[in-house]
């Protein structure tokens, strides 16, 4: 186990600096970031002072490291934009997508699960055949598009929910919805799939022979055994989701990381965009790192694997 | 709840703002706030265009690049901190250095230095000659307080600001929330005391959740609102839609000196530039997509700013007429190009369709502005659609001298068009002005570098019970505002 | 014939040849049915574009914006009404779909074969190729898609060409991961030792004895891929860093129908809807050819 753990926790530090690698020389390659930031009415010099002021003009693998040391003390640069720290920027709004991921992934649950057991008892049930169209239409659904259809409904027709922002409870209605249906499908038929396997088990058999009550038998036994792998997809998915808040929150206007992500790309705003892509990356990582662990503490046939 | 009695005045802004402290951003929402937390020496009516006394009570040229201006007394900062000569002299000598990285250096460095004559006069330093300068203070030149500013520099400015200005920030998340109260202390400005308590201000990207916001009744007022949407806010009635002029003037312009390494570059013959200019029906996109009061424009400056003549040479719209210019030129299939843009994908579009009508296929390259500019630079744009603003400066210089006097956004790089706006820019005179914007925009026109397009228009909607009228220089001002 | 029905072991000598019994389960598939008739009637919408499209779908009228739809009170003209420069909606619509469908079959090539090539290695040699194709599947699920496509687009520019070669290489995963596991499953099989006894050459032994046999697979993730690549340059036209206009594409519409959302809802709701149906139709075509292809796997 420890040993299972140990070479994980290898590979996710080694995926962790590609990664970093990666999206660090990508927006490398993004043209003359001095110009980006010298503005409308910088000249020819100005925008060398700046190359120089900024390091710009050394090799590319010193500023690399040199960024990574720092990225690795906490300390990400300052925003080309806001001059302000990126890590403190990002770290004000990540709260709010961390928020939007939780609810997310929690209603996903919520909806996914129950319905996942319901299609399981009863296969081929309208139910069954209900759960399955809805996992396949999920999938089909544009997330830009279902959010503005939520907003026209619900926040101009009948005014019941606020259009954007986060002050209120309210606020994270719609965006919590549009983020979370999206793993809805995976999370439904990993859930069916599980019951269904186990439903036909030999424990659960023996337990229904003995007499046990049939609702004792689902929750007890069958669901308790089915939810392993679902939990660690919603761990996976997670990591995901966060990684997908960017259309939601540009269209509720929730200012989160990943609408931070996404104007700032527009922004050319490099060291925000580089620390954003590593962030949303490592919890990408953790996550399935977590998974992974969870899983093979559950079922040891797992740490062969 | 937004509305009279709770005596605050939710706003809306589409930008982000990067930093509040106004020598360190350069959009327009920078300069709204600019003007309601601090204040310039001088002070220019918006309706009037006359020069007034702000913090300055007059000024006098003591010779072509030295300015002498008389301080008014008894004004402080919102942290109680007085102003006198030391901030004027702290705020110049700071802003002018250019090691300090003021973003938007055009603004700032035509200033040398200042120098304290006692307490309460300054003088004011030039570079060289520049006829302009008393408009750039009463504009973007705003004075800051010299001990709290040494003490936290630019980035404490933008997250605490203080100015002596008819509003106080009280709370700002960069970028995102921005609360002003009144000045209850603020001094006798020309402009005008403040009658709005509270000002409350959030950055709201999307213009559809905007508007969504104001039917909810959670903001008061929303401004730049495309003109459709104004259009159809205006037909539901129970918002006041105003709508006003900018300075902002759209333009294509070519690689007549054949700067792009395109070949056969079609540009460098003055016949494609005509076919092009009288290809686009620039008075059906005004007509259509700007509405409200844009207007069609005949050279690469803003109607109403000086020395900007308009009736010199126009080219009207005349599809046939293009095609035969184009023939003519040994194109009579038309040819291919890239046009870049950075802004209103919209219009870009038409564009792109009228041209395509008389047999130019270009390929629309959507890009950010600072990407554009750059490879502009290089000389590698050969056609490009683009804005400027002139800083809100009331002065042909501030647009057609800053592309056409051989720099390296000059795509035209005429000599002759080069030597007269240097003449027209350094003189004092303002005849020798005029005649010489006058010829060197004959010049631009009959040899069609650009086709200059439009003047764009802002569209300001709020409650009914808000008294507002927009100016236009695009710059909201709160202290104008009060409830009806 | 009455004992073969009886008889379960005769029954299964006599019965319906592999053929018959896919075409039976093919037929029997009302979600294949549905989806592969959406999708093969989008595709001939797609290749008669230029017959069905009622106008240009470039020609621009200023002076007839926003025409609505003849449902609305619209005209017969324009049966979906006119976009903000009044340009055919319908036609519009029409030519969209070669963009999404151009789109999505691309991609699905260009990281079918990347996967492909990957997955297949990875399951056949195991070992240290084995651990390097693992760890640049970890690499890739961990970098967050839409972000990175949004990055290297607003950098390179946004054009056809940029949009599938950025998708094409970074939806490879999925094609990875499956076709290494069947991969592996078909390598302990017996013809494959067989192969390897009599001496078949590595390569043949790959086109021959493995590819056959996980190429059902490989179609089912195509489909799934192709889905997922126009869902995403949807979603990328519609923040504004995908094709570029006036190139109609279904995202980039709802992009522009956005702005006026508020008070022409259709604007929204049309090309919305179309990219619905047609991604509904892919994945329920995919699904359904997993079912066919897999009938065991079905979960």
């Amino acid at each position: 186990m420890f040993q299972f753990i140990l070479k994980r926790l290898g590979l996710a530090i080694l995926v962790a600096f590609t990664v970093s690698f990666i999206s660090f020389s990508l927006l490398f390659l993004a043209g003359d970031p001095a110009a980006a930031l010298a503005g409308e009415t910088a000249s020819g010099e100005d925008i060398e002072a700046l190359r120089h002021l900024y390091g710009f003009d050394r090799p590319m693998m010193v500023q690399y490291g040199d960024w990574l040391f720092s990225a690795l003390r906490g300390d990400f640069g300052e925003s080309y934009y806001f001059k302000l720290p990126v890590a403190g920027l990002i770290f004000d709004r990540l709260s709010i997508t961390m928020t939007l991921g939780v609810c997310g992934i929690a209603f996903a649950l919520l909806t996914a699960v129950p319905l996942g057991v319901a299609a399981a008892i009863r296969p081929n049930s309208l139910i069954d055949r209900v759960a399955l169209f809805l996992s396949v239409a999920g999938q089909a659904l544009p997330s830009f598009w279902f959010g503005l259809i939520l907003i026209v409904v619900f926040s101009i027709k009948l005014r019941w929910l606020p259009p954007s922002g986060t002050a209120t409870w309210q606020h994270f209605i719609m965006p919590t919805i549009v983020l979370g249906y999206y793993a809805m499908p995976a999370i439904m038929r990993l859930t069916r799939a599980g019951m269904l396997e186990v439903l036909s088990s030999d424990y659960i058999r023996t337990a229904r022979a003995k007499g046990a009550p049939e609702m004792r038998v689902m929750f007890k036994h069958a669901l308790r055994n089915a939810i392993i792998p679902v939990v660690s997809l919603a761990a996976v998915q997670m990591g995901f989701m966060l990684g997908g808040s960017i259309v939601v929150e540009s269209i509720f206007a929730l200012h989160g990381a990943g609408y931070l992500a996404w104007e700032s790309i527009g922004r050319n705003d490099l060291p925000t965009v580089q620390a954003l892509i590593l962030i949303f990356a490592m919890f990408y990582i953790v996550f399935t790192f977590l998974a992974d662990v969870l899983n093979a503490w559950l079922d040891p046939r797992m740490r062969s694997s | 709840m937004a509305d009279k009695a709770s005596g605050t005045l939710y706003a809306g802004f589409t930008k982000e703002l990067e930093n509040v402290d106004s020598y360190f951003n350069s959009s327009r929402e920078g300069v709204v706030m600019q003007r309601a937390l601090w204040d310039g020496l001088i002070y220019r009516d918006p309706i009037t265009n006359e020069y007034k006394g702000n913090l300055a009570e007059s000024w006098t040229w003591v010779d072509d690049t030295t300015l002498e201006f008389k301080l008014r007394q008894g004004v402080t900062f919102h942290n109680g901190e007085p102003f006198n000569a030391d901030d004027v002299v702290f705020t110049v000598n700071f802003v002018a250095d250019e090691a300090n990285g003021v973003k938007t250096q055009r603004n700032v460095n035509w200033m040398k230095s200042a120098e304290k004559i006692d307490d309460y006069t300054v003088r004011i330093h030039l570079k060289k000659k520049f006829p302009a300068a008393i408009e750039f203070l009463s504009g973007p030149v705003s004075m800051y307080p010299n001990e709290y500013y040494a003490e936290v520099g630019p980035s404490g400015m933008g997250l605490k600001p203080v100015g002596t200005g008819p509003y106080k920030a009280v709370e700002v998340v960069p970028g995102q929330h921005f609360v002003l109260v009144k000045n209850e202390n603020y001094h006798d400005s020309p402009k005008g005391q403040p009658s709005i308590e509270k000002v409350d201000i959030r950055t709201i990207p999307d213009v559809n959740t905007q508007i969504a916001e104001l039917f909810s009744g959670s903001l008061d007022l929303i401004w730049q609102v495309p003109a459709d949407q104004a259009q159809k806010l205006e037909q539901m009635g129970g918002f006041t839609v105003a709508n006003e002029s900018t300075m902002r003037v759209g333009y294509v312009s070519m690689d007549a000196a054949g700067r792009s390494g395109m070949d056969p570059n079609p540009f460098t013959d003055v016949r494609v530039r005509k076919a092009v200019n009288h290809a686009i029906d620039r008075q059906a996109i005004v007509d259509n997509l700007l509405k409200g009061k844009s207007q069609v424009v005949n050279t690469p400056c803003f109607p109403s700013q000086f020395g900007c003549a308009q009736d010199i040479t126009v080219y009207d719209y005349d599809p046939a007429k293009a095609k035969a210019l184009l023939a003519e030129a040994g194109y009579p299939d038309g040819f291919e190009t890239d046009i870049y843009a950075y802004r209103n994908r919209d219009y870009a579009e038409a564009l792109v369709s009228y041209l395509s009508e008389v047999g130019i296929k270009a390929n629309l390259k959507y890009m950010q502005y600072s990407a554009i500019r750059e490879l502009n630079m290089k000389g590698e744009v050969p056609f490009n659609f683009s804005t400027w603003g002139s800083y809100s400066i009331n002065d042909a210089s501030a647009m057609v001298s800053q592309f056409f006097k051989l720099g390296s956004l000059d795509d035209a790089r005429d000599e002759q068009v080069a030597a007269d706006l240097d003449m027209a820019d350094t003189s004092t005179d303002p005849a020798t002005r005029i005649e010489y914007y006058t010829k060197a925009l004959q010049r631009i026109t009959d040899q069609a570098y650009w086709v200059p397009l439009f003047s764009y228009n802002t569209n300001y909607v709020f409650k009914t019970d808000i008294d507002y009228t927009p100016t236009p220089d695009e710059v909201l001002r709160f202290t104008t505002m009060s409830w009806k | 014939m009455s004992d073969a029905m009886t008889d379960p072991l005769l029954a299964e000598i006599v019965g319906p040849t592999p053929g018959q019994m896919l075409r039976r389960r093919i037929f029997g598939h009302q979600g294949l049915l549905i989806g592969g008739t959406v999708v093969a009637l989008l595709v001939l919408v797609a290749i008669f574009a230029p017959l069905l499209a009622p106008h240009d779908p470039y020609a621009q009228s200023l002076v007839a914006r926003m025409k609505p739809p003849v449902f609305l009170g619209g005209t017969w003209e324009h049966p979906l009404g006119t976009d903000h420069l009044g340009r055919d909606y319908l036609s519009r619509l029409i030519y969209g779909a070669r963009v999404s469908l151009l789109i999505g079959l691309v991609t699905a090539v260009i990281s079918g074969l990347i996967g492909s090539v990957m997955g297949v290695c990875a399951g056949y040699f195991g070992g240290r190729v084995d651990a390097v194709v693992t760890f640049l599947i970890n690499v890739r699920l961990a970098m967050p898609v839409v972000l990175v496509a949004l990055a290297v687009v607003a950098i390179l520019g946004g054009s056809l060409t940029v949009m599938i070669s950025v998708l094409g290489l970074l939806l490879w995963d999925r094609f990875a991961v499956v076709l290494r596991a069947s991969t592996r499953q078909v390598r302990e099989r017996e013809y494959v030792a067989a192969a390897q006894a009599i001496g078949a050459s590595t390569p043949r032994i790959l086109l021959a004895e493995i590819m056959p046999n996980i190429v059902n697979n490989l179609i089912v993730v195509v489909t799934l891929e192709m889905a997922h690549a126009i869902l995403l340059e949807a979603a990328l036209s519609f923040l504004g860093l995908g094709v570029q206009p006036p190139t109609p594409s279904w995202g980039l519409m709802v992009s522009e129908g956005k702005n006026m959302m508020l008070f022409e809802p259709w604007l929204v709701m049309i090309p919305g809807a179309v990219l619905f149906v047609l991604v509904l139709g892919i994945n329920l075509m995919g699904d359904g050819l997993r079912d066919v292809a897999a009938p065991e796997n079905r979960s």
